[in-house]
């Protein structure tokens, strides 16, 4: 099979699973106990019967769930609109475009320093097996990915707003509400540093420790020693010979982590009060807001795919091995 | 040869950690360089010139329309932008927003209402007694568009503007809480809302520019961001505020929040969780107020009448009024305050808690049980439930053994269970704490009546008409507010009848009665009411008043000045 059938192939597949995932968010929620109308209007508010069914009526949910709940969310999606959040009153679409943005920031600039030292700390430490680096590395590294969020979270807010004057949350001081983006960039920045360090800090023990395991396997085989039999240098070694090789899981881990950056970092949003996607499921789970969450999570299963199939059509450039199958 | 060479790798690789390992440090300070310096320039003048209170709250509004607003965070804003037919004071009394008075007619089926001289919109057009009348009349044409409001314009007949200063509203039939009522009418904009002639069109509007007659007005609201940026309205008719602006901002984290009064990038909070009030005690410059609240937590005990369909699937031992009394003797009420609550809440008894009406409605006549292990035992024993060979008490069929179930998503509740359970083992009785996700307890509890006993909490309004009407039958349906399943007749008829009564004193006698018919039936035992906690930090602004009304309320936020 060649590259170009493989990718049709592995399309054809996420297309499917796109399908399936419709299906089941479809369902999932509405298995879900309880009662949107109610969920929205939270409890401790006085509302008729006669308005709660007035409500209910409104977001279609008097109709049977199958089919028609069914066909009608189908036929609004066909037709490109993902419906308005009841708990929100604003169509979903401009709901999660006006966070994937401050996601997308946040997550990837994360991602990025943690993918960056990770990968360096890791070829570090392998490099340098059981040496005071390596064993340095390490330990900071399963420390980092022990630690629990939140509590990272807290801990550095609590440090960097005390002696560093860092902004305790946000994305932009409250006395810059409302003034265009580029006035404000430095203090959007400002705002960024903690929850940015904090991702950082996180996701870096991962991409280390996976990364020192497969360069010490890499390391080991056979063709490193005739590659240091010819003479070359570690440094030459290590870049032609044993760091392409050791990358392919960090491609398949960078792929899973980036598409499930649009599911925001719920924990690091919540310290933070940062306005991002993970935040957005959360509340919308809560309120029981049947088309936000199904736009979410249609955004995320997409996202998901996407990433694993870019991960997928780079493994065709990384092993030849790929394509042959 | 190899050794040099692998030094220069050494210091390659060191290089590149050093310059990467450099980039969040450079890149810090440069981030940080321009904002302090922006902080440096902008906001003085800023704040030699305003007086601006930043306001931190965890929660923001939904939405800036009152027809479909339901937090909390919305009403704090309409009470300050907006400004209602009457409004409640400190005390509990009731007192003019717009109107200078009210009066009923003899026979309560008619209310004349005169506004008050020289008010203004934020436009600087006049407001009229056409534009009240506009505002009702919405609210009674479009109950299901005005869908948070309605309930508040139910039994209301006509209403009509006599001149441009009087009101009247003729009703289908008396109603006795029409002070508290008139307290959630506001003044909204005519303008802003006739355009919306469907329900879903007027609950789509976001009223993000709303225009009132309060003593602020809008800024902004970016909702996304959760920033909301209120002005003094200096021409306001009561008084113009002593602040020139007010900002809230929404913390998604009640620790970040305490972090930011304490650093000073907030003046105020309204809602301090209850794990932080100690420490926040201890900060420089920050008032921590404790003010007894209205919330209250009680333990419900399943009350569906056996009768019911779908059948309750409750222990039936619950039926017994000795089991209930000996269940509420068992639990020892000033331990769950001093333990759980650590003394920031009062022991309860009734429904309606001392906080209503500034101790109106509370009846003073409820002396609630003693706790005493051995009086339970003795109660439990003369009612004929014999001690089991494994420590629990059974008669004939009925064991006392229970569910003890409580929402998932409040600390508090399971610290309480184990207590509980303690308590309740040495009286022979036995409980297994449970938490439930709250929807499905909802579901369990109305209307299907499956459950035993249940930890849950009410946050009632200022008139107890509410809370009371949880406790009548026609609330256990599915959507209603019932969860006991507490079918009482004759609480139904009194119920009926505080709300067609005008006069104070007569409503009172029947309130007091129907909470004495409450406590003795147990189908809430009322554990405690929790303290409102708030905190302000005391270095820039003085004056705000800590009343059961909140240190957010307008009357407090009229008073709140800058220090210099």
């Amino acid at each position: 099979m060649n590259r170009r059938d493989y990718l049709i192939r592995k399309l054809l597949l996420s297309l499917v699973t796109v399908l399936i995932v419709v299906g089941i968010n479809f369902l999932l929620f509405r298995v879900l106990p309880g009662d949107p109308v109610r969920a929205v209007i939270g409890r401790n508010v006085r509302i008729s019967f006669e308005t709660q069914a007035a409500l209910r009526a409104q977001f279609g949910l008097d109709k049977p769930v199958f089919p028609d709940q069914f066909l009608d969310t189908l036929g609004q999606w066909g037709r490109g609109n993902l419906g308005v959040s009841w708990s929100q009153r604003r169509p979903v679409s401009e709901i999660l475009l006006s966070k994937l943005g401050n996601t997308i920031v946040l997550i990837g600039l994360g991602q990025i320093l943690s993918i960056v030292f990770g990968v360096i700390l890791g070829l570090l430490a392998g490099w340098k097996r059981k040496t005071v680096i390596d064993i340095g590395a390490l330990t900071f590294s399963l420390i980092a990915w022990a630690i629990p969020t939140f509590w990272l979270g807290i801990i550095l807010l609590a440090a960097g707003s005390t002696w560093l004057g860092l902004p305790t949350g946000g994305i932009v001081s409250p006395d810059n509400a409302g003034k265009p983006l580029y006035e404000v960039l430095p203090d959007v920045a400002h705002h960024l540093i903690l929850p940015t360090l904090t991702l950082t800090i996180l996701y870096l023990g991962e991409y280390m420790l996976i990364m020192r395991s497969s360069i010490l396997e890499v390391l080991s085989e056979d063709y490193i020693l005739t590659a240091k039999a010819k003479g070359l240098s570690y440094w030459q070694v290590l870049w032609r010979h044993a760091l392409k090789n050791a990358m392919l899981p960090i491609v398949t881990l960078i792929a899973l982590n980036l598409g499930f950056t649009v599911s925001g970092a719920i924990y690091v949003e919540t310290v933070f009060s940062y306005d991002g996607l993970g935040k957005l499921f959360q509340t919308a789970l809560i309120k029981q807001d049947y088309p936000l969450l199904q736009g979410a999570f249609l955004l995320l299963a997409v996202s998901v795919i996407i990433a694993n199939m870019l991960a997928d059509i780079l493994y065709t450039y990384l092993d030849p091995r790929v394509k042959t199958i | 040869m190899f050794k040099r060479n692998w030094l220069l790798s050494l210091l390659l690789v060191l290089t590149v950690v050093l310059t990467a390992c450099g980039g969040p440090t450079t890149q810090a300070p440069s981030a940080e360089t321009p904002s302090a310096g922006q902080e440096g320039e902008a906001p003085p003048p800023a704040e030699t010139a305003k007086a601006v209170v930043h306001f931190g709250w965890l929660g923001k509004p939904d939405t800036l329309n009152p027809a479909y607003a339901f937090l909390t965070e919305s009403y704090v804003i309409f009470d300050l932008v907006y400004t209602p037919v009457t409004t409640e004071s400190p005390t509990g009394e009731y007192v003019g927003g717009v109107a200078k008075s009210w009066t009923p007619s003899e026979d309560g089926l008619t209310w004349t209402i005169t506004l008050k001289e020289g008010i203004k919109w934020h436009t600087g057009e006049d407001f009229k007694a056409s534009d009240m009348v506009w505002a009702i009349n919405a609210i009674m044409e479009n109950p299901d568009g005005w869908a948070a409001l309605s309930s508040y314009v139910a039994g209301f007949k006509e209403v009509k503007a006599l001149d441009d200063k009087t009101i009247e509203i003729t009703l289908e039939q008396p109603i006795g809480n029409m002070e508290y009522r008139l307290s959630f009418l506001y003044a909204v904009y005519p303008k802003d809302f006739e355009q919306f002639k469907t329900p879903e069109d007027l609950q789509n509007f976001n009223n993000f520019d709303i225009v009132g007659t309060g003593p602020f007005k809008i800024n902004s609201f970016d909702k996304d961001k959760g920033i909301l940026v209120l002005d003094a309205n200096k021409d306001y008719f009561d008084g113009s505020p002593k602040i020139d602006q007010v900002i809230f901002q929404t913390f998604d984290n009640a620790d970040a929040m305490v972090q930011a009064l304490k650093v000073g990038d907030i003046d105020m909070t309204y809602e301090v969780p209850q794990s932080a009030f100690e420490t926040i005690k201890g900060f420089e410059d920050v008032n921590a107020v404790s003010i007894p609240g209205r919330y209250f937590t009680e333990m419900v005990i399943n009350s569906v009448p056996a009768d019911h369909d779908p059948a309750p699937t409750g222990n039936p031992a619950l039926a017994d009024p000795q089991v209930r009394l000996a269940l509420t003797t068992a639990i020892n009420k000033k331990d769950l305050v001093e333990i759980v609550m650590q003394g920031l809440a009062i022991t309860g008894d009734t429904i309606v808690p001392p906080t209503l009406g500034g101790g109106f409605w509370h009846s003073p006549n409820i002396k609630d049980v003693e706790f005493s292990i051995d009086q339970a035992n003795k109660i439990l024993d003369e009612a004929g439930y014999m001690l089991g060979s494994d420590g629990v008490r059974t008669k004939d069929d009925l064991r006392l053994e229970f569910r003890l179930q409580f929402p998932s998503d409040n600390p508090i509740y399971p610290r309480m269970a184990d207590l509980m359970t303690g308590w309740f083992k040495e009286a022979g009785i036995k409980t297994t704490p449970e938490a439930v996700d709250p929807d499905s307890l909802t579901v369990a509890m109305t209307p299907a009546g499956d459950y035993d006993l249940v930890l849950w909490g009410w946050g009632p309004d200022p008139d107890p008409d509410f809370i009371l009407s949880v406790m009548t039958t026609d609330q256990f349906v599915d959507g209603g507010w019932s969860d006991s399943g507490y079918s009482n007749p004759e609480y139904d008829n009194l119920y009926l009848q505080q709300q067609i009564t005008v006069d104070k004193t007569e409503r009172q006698k029947i309130i007091w009665q129907m909470q004495e018919m409450v406590y003795n039936d147990r189908p809430y035992v009322v554990l405690f009411y929790e303290n409102l906690l708030q905190s302000y930090r005391s270095d820039r602004f003085k004056g705000f008043i800590e009343s059961p009304l909140g240190i957010e309320s307008v009357i407090s936020m009229l008073q709140v000045e800058p220090i210099k």
